[in-house]
C-alpha cells in the first residue's frame, strides 16, 4: 500500500478503508485475571454477543490480531510478556485496556509486585474503568474505538505518529498550502 | 479469650474437649520436652509450639497420630511494622512505634516464627504447629513428611528469607528473580504508600478552615 | 513422592520401548515445551514448561507468579472492613464464598455471631457462588477437549446466577456484601421466587451436560484413566474439594465441621469417587452443582425472620489473638488464619488458599502422560489463577 504509507491517500478512499478496518476487528483476548472472565462472557456468551458489533474474538495468535483487550492486572512479572505481545502484532494495531487494575493498579496500587497501569509499557487507545466493568462496559468500549478508528487518518498511523484525525490532518494541510505570511518588519530592512 | 499463653496446666484444667487434650498427651510422649507449650480453645482449636530442631520430627508424630493431610506452612513476623500503616501525612512527624516484640497464642522467643497445619480427616479436627526459627533462619525441611510443603516451603523463603534445610530446590515462586528484599517482613516498605498517602482513609484531607490556615493540603 | 504408579510406569515403560524401536530408524532427540504464560489452554497465565520425549512427558513444572498481587502484605495495610473488598477478588469466579471465612475468622476474634437469618443468607449465597464458579467449569471442560459449545451454554445459564447475586448484592462479580456481625443488606422483594425458578433452570443445564458431554465417548477416553491420583498422595499435598473427594476420600467441610453457617440445616449428599482419575473429578463437580442448587431449594423455604446485623461498634477493632477459619469453597478448602493485635486492621492473615495446593501436586501428576492430556489433566485439577497466586 505505497499510497497509504506516503499519505497520499484520498479522503474518501481512506473513509471507506477505515470502515472495513472498523468492523472486521480480530481480538485477542489477553485475559489476565477477573475481568478475563466478563470478557469472556462479553465475546464468548450469546448474551452479549460481540460479533453483532463486527468484531472477531477467536485469532489463533497475536500476529493475527488488530485489537488486544488487556483485561487484569498486569504484574512486573507479566509485563515483557505483555510488551512482547504487542511487538507482535503487526499494524495498524489498537489496545483496550479494560478494568481498573489494567488501568492504573486498582485496588492494588501499593502492592509490591503489580505494574501500575499497562499504559507503563504499551500505548493504550481506549480505557475502560471498573472492577471489573460490565460485558456491556467492554462493549462500549469497542464501539467507541470503532468510531474512533473511522474517522482515523490511517497514514499517520502508518508513520507511527500520533493520532490524527481526517479533519486535523485536512485542516493541516489547508494550512500548509495557504503561502505563509511575510513578517512584517518596522522598518523594512532583514531580520539579523 | 485471652491472649496470653496459657501453659500446659491450666490447659489440662479446662473442661471438656478430650480429644485434643489426647492429642497433646500423645505428642508430649513422642516429643518429650521439645514440645514448649500448647494453647486450647475447647471445642475449636489447638495450637502446640515445638523447639525448631524437632520441626522435622513433630511433622512425623502427627502424621502417625492420624494428621495425613497437609493443610499450609507459612511464617510470622512479630516485629510491629516500622512504617505503621504508611498511611499517615508524609510531612507529619513520625509517631514512635514500639519495636518491642510480642508473639502470639503459645509465645515464643524470636522475631520469626514457623507454623504450619495439618488435619486429620477422620477425627475432624486440625492443629496449628509453630515454632521459633533461630539465628540461622533455617529449619528442617518438612519435605520428606509431606510432599506438598514443597511450594509452601518456598514461597515462605521468598517471602520472609527463611531457609529450610533439606529441600532441594528453594527457588523464587512468585517474584521475578532478580527481586530484591522479603515481602511479607514488617520491615519491608509498601513504596507507594510512601510516595502518597492511602486515599481512603478517613479524615485525611484538613477541614477548609485548616486548610486556609496552611495546614497542608494533602 | 516422585514415583509413579503402576500403571503410569507400565505406560511408560510400552512408550519407551515403542520410541526405541523407532529412534534406530528416526533419531529423536527430547525437547522442552513451554505452554504460557497466555495460551489458550490455560485458565489465566499459568506457565507449564515440560521436557518432552517425543509425544510423552518426562518431567512437567508449572511456573507461577505471573498473577501474584501480594494480597498478604496488603491486608496489613487495610482495615478488617476493607480487607474483604480485596479478597473478593482472590478466586474471582466464586467471589462471595471468599469473603465468608475471613468475616468468620474476625467474627470468632470478636466472639459474635452474625444472626439466623444473616447466616441463611450467606450460606444460600455461598453456594450460588459455588454454582456460578463451578458451571463455568462444566462448559471450559469442553473447550478443553476441542467441543465449543457446552461454554455457550454455560455462559448462558451462568448469567442467570448472576442476576441473583447482582440482585441482593448490588455486585455482579464482586459482592463484597458480608460484612462483620452480620450482612449489609436484606434480600429483595420478589428474589426467592426468582431464585427457585434459577435452580430449575440450573439442574436442567446440568442434565443437559451431563447428556452433552459426560456422555460423550471422546470425553470419556480422554479422561477415564488420565491423572490418576491415588488418596495418600492427594492428602500429603493437602488436596482438598473435589479433587480429594474425585479420589475417594470423604472429606467436606460443609458437614464435617461447625461454624456459623446453615449447611446442616440442609440434606445433601457428599459425593465421592473412588477413581481419582480426570472424570470422577469432572463427575464429582457436576454432582455438586447439582447438590448446591438442592441446598439452595431447601434453605431459601426456611429463612428466619429477623434482623440481618448483629450490634457492633461503627470503627471495628478486633481483639488481639489468633483464628483459623475454613470453609468449603467450590476450589477446596479456602482458609484464613487471622493473627490480630488489638488494631483497626489485621497483623498478618495467612491465606491458605485451595488452588495452591491442588496444583502443586503438577509435577507429580504430568510425569509420564501424553502432550493432550496435560490440558485435560490441568482442567480437572480445576484451578483459578488468583487462587494460586494470590
Amino acid at each position: 500500500m505505497g499510497l497509504v504509507d506516503r499519505g497520499r491517500m484520498p479522503a474518501p478512499l481512506t473513509k471507506l478503508f477505515n470502515m472495513g478496518r472498523s468492523y472486521s476487528m480480530w481480538v485477542y483476548q489477553w485475559g489476565l485475571a477477573c475481568c478475563a472472565i466478563e470478557m469472556g462472557a462479553a465475546f464468548g456468551s450469546p448474551r452479549y454477543d460481540v460479533m453483532r458489533l463486527g468484531v472477531i474474538p477467536l485469532p489463533a495468535s497475536p500476529r493475527q490480531a488488530d485489537l488486544v483487550v488487556v483485561s487484569g492486572t498486569v504484574t512486573d512479572k507479566m509485563a515483557p510478556a505483555v510488551k512482547r505481545l504487542y511487538e507482535q502484532m503487526p499494524e495498524p494495531k489498537y489496545v483496550i485496556s479494560m478494568g481498573s487494575c489494567a488501568n492504573c493498579g486498582g485496588p492494588y496500587w501499593d502492592s509490591y509486585s503489580v505494574t501500575k497501569g499497562v499504559d507503563q509499557i504499551i500505548p493504550v487507545d481506549v480505557y475502560v474503568p471498573g472492577c471489573p466493568p460490565r460485558p456491556e462496559a467492554l462493549l462500549e468500549g469497542i464501539v467507541l474505538l470503532q468510531q474512533r478508528i473511522k474517522n482515523e487518518d490511517m497514514a499517520a498511523k502508518w508513520r507511527n505518529e500520533e493520532f490524527t484525525t481526517l479533519q486535523k490532518t485536512a485542516a493541516l494541510e489547508k494550512a500548509k498550502s495557504q503561502p505563509a505570511p511575510e513578517p512584517i518588519v518596522v522598518g523594512g530592512g532583514p531580520i539579523e | 479469650m485471652s491472649d496470653t499463653a496459657t501453659g500446659t496446666d491450666e490447659t489440662a484444667a479446662l473442661p471438656g474437649d478430650g480429644l485434643r487434650e489426647g492429642i497433646v498427651d500423645r505428642l508430649r510422649s513422642d516429643l518429650g520436652e521439645h514440645l514448649l507449650d500448647t494453647y486450647l480453645i475447647p471445642h475449636t482449636d489447638l495450637w502446640v509450639r515445638v523447639s525448631a530442631e524437632a520441626w522435622g520430627q513433630t511433622a512425623a508424630a502427627l502424621k502417625a497420630q492420624g494428621f495425613d493431610h497437609f493443610c499450609f506452612l507459612s511464617a510470622l513476623d512479630w516485629l510491629p511494622s516500622p512504617f505503621g500503616k504508611g498511611e499517615d501525612d508524609p510531612d507529619a512527624e513520625p509517631v514512635a512505634i514500639s519495636t518491642e516484640l510480642v508473639q502470639g497464642y503459645t509465645g515464643g522467643e524470636t522475631r520469626f516464627q514457623v507454623f504450619a497445619r495439618l488435619t486429620d480427616i477422620k477425627r475432624h479436627v486440625g492443629v496449628t504447629i509453630k515454632a521459633d526459627v533461630p539465628e540461622s533462619m533455617s529449619v528442617p525441611t518438612w519435605l520428606p513428611h509431606f510432599a506438598g510443603a514443597n511450594w509452601h516451603e518456598r514461597e515462605t523463603h521468598e517471602m520472609f528469607g527463611i531457609g529450610f534445610e533439606g529441600h532441594p530446590d528453594l527457588r523464587n515462586l512468585y517474584l521475578p528473580g532478580e527481586f530484591e528484599g522479603f515481602p511479607l517482613r514488617k520491615d519491608f516498605p509498601l513504596l507507594s504508600r510512601m510516595v502518597k498517602p492511602w486515599p481512603g482513609i478517613v479524615d485525611v484531607e484538613p477541614m477548609p478552615v485548616a486548610a486556609q490556615e496552611g495546614d497542608g493540603e494533602s | 513422592m516422585t514415583v509413579l504408579n503402576e500403571r503410569q510406569q507400565l505406560s511408560y515403560i510400552a512408550a519407551q520401548a515403542a520410541d526405541a524401536r523407532l529412534n534406530v530408524e528416526l533419531e529423536t532427540e527430547g525437547m522442552t515445551l513451554n505452554i504460557g504464560p497466555q495460551h489458550p489452554a490455560t485458565h489465566g497465565t499459568l506457565r507449564i514448561i515440560a521436557r518432552l520425549d517425543g509425544e510423552q512427558v518426562v518431567w512437567a513444572e508449572p511456573v507461577a507468579g505471573y498473577m501474584h498481587r501480594g494480597y498478604e502484605k496488603l491486608t496489613e495495610v487495610r482495615t478488617f472492613p476493607q480487607v474483604t473488598a480485596l479478597i473478593n477478588r482472590i478466586d474471582w469466579l466464586g467471589s462471595f464464598a471468599n469473603e465468608v471465612p475471613f468475616i468468620l475468622a474476625a467474627e470468632q476474634l470478636m466472639e459474635i455471631e452474625a444472626p439466623p437469618r444473616a447466616q441463611y443468607i450467606r450460606t444460600i449465597l455461598f453456594e450460588l457462588s459455588r454454582i456460578a464458579n463451578v458451571s463455568l467449569f462444566l462448559g471450559d471442560l469442553g473447550v478443553q477437549m476441542g467441543a465449543i459449545t457446552p461454554v455457550f451454554m454455560a455462559f448462558r445459564d451462568r448469567e442467570y446466577v448472576l442476576n441473583l447475586i447482582e440482585g441482593a448484592t448490588g455486585g455482579r462479580f464482586h459482592p463484597n456484601f458480608d460484612r462483620i456481625g452480620g450482612l449489609k443488606d436484606d434480600l429483595p422483594k420478589g428474589w426467592i421466587a426468582e431464585t427457585k425458578q434459577v435452580m430449575k433452570k440450573l439442574r436442567t443445564f446440568c442434565d443437559e451436560i451431563e447428556d452433552l458431554l459426560f456422555g460423550n465417548e471422546i470425553f470419556q477416553s480422554r479422561t477415564r484413566g488420565v491423572g490418576i491420583i491415588p488418596a495418600d498422595v492427594a492428602k500429603s499435598y493437602g488436596m482438598t474439594g473435589a479433587n480429594l473427594r474425585a479420589s475417594g476420600v470423604d472429606w467436606d467441610l460443609r458437614r464435617d465441621q461447625k461454624n456459623a453457617m446453615v449447611w446442616d440445616q440442609a440434606d445433601f449428599k457428599v459425593w465421592t469417587h473412588p477413581d481419582g482419575d480426570s472424570w470422577a473429578r469432572c463427575w464429582i463437580r457436576l454432582q455438586e452443582t447439582r447438590e448446591a442448587t438442592k441446598i439452595v431449594d431447601q434453605l431459601i423455604d426456611n429463612i428466619p425472620a429477623g434482623p440481618v446485623m448483629t450490634k457492633v461498634p461503627r470503627i471495628i477493632k478486633v481483639p488481639a489473638g489468633e483464628a483459623w477459619v475454613s470453609t468449603e469453597n467450590p476450589l477446596g478448602e479456602m482458609g484464613y488464619y487471622v493473627v490480630s493485635k488489638g488494631d483497626l486492621g489485621p497483623f498478618r492473615v495467612k491465606i491458605r488458599s485451595a488452588s495452591f495446593n491442588n496444583i502443586s501436586i503438577t509435577p507429580w501428576v504430568l510425569k509420564g502422560v501424553y502432550v493432550p492430556d496435560i490440558i485435560t489433566i490441568l482442567a480437572s485439577l480445576y484451578f483459578i489463577l488468583g487462587d494460586i497466586d494470590r
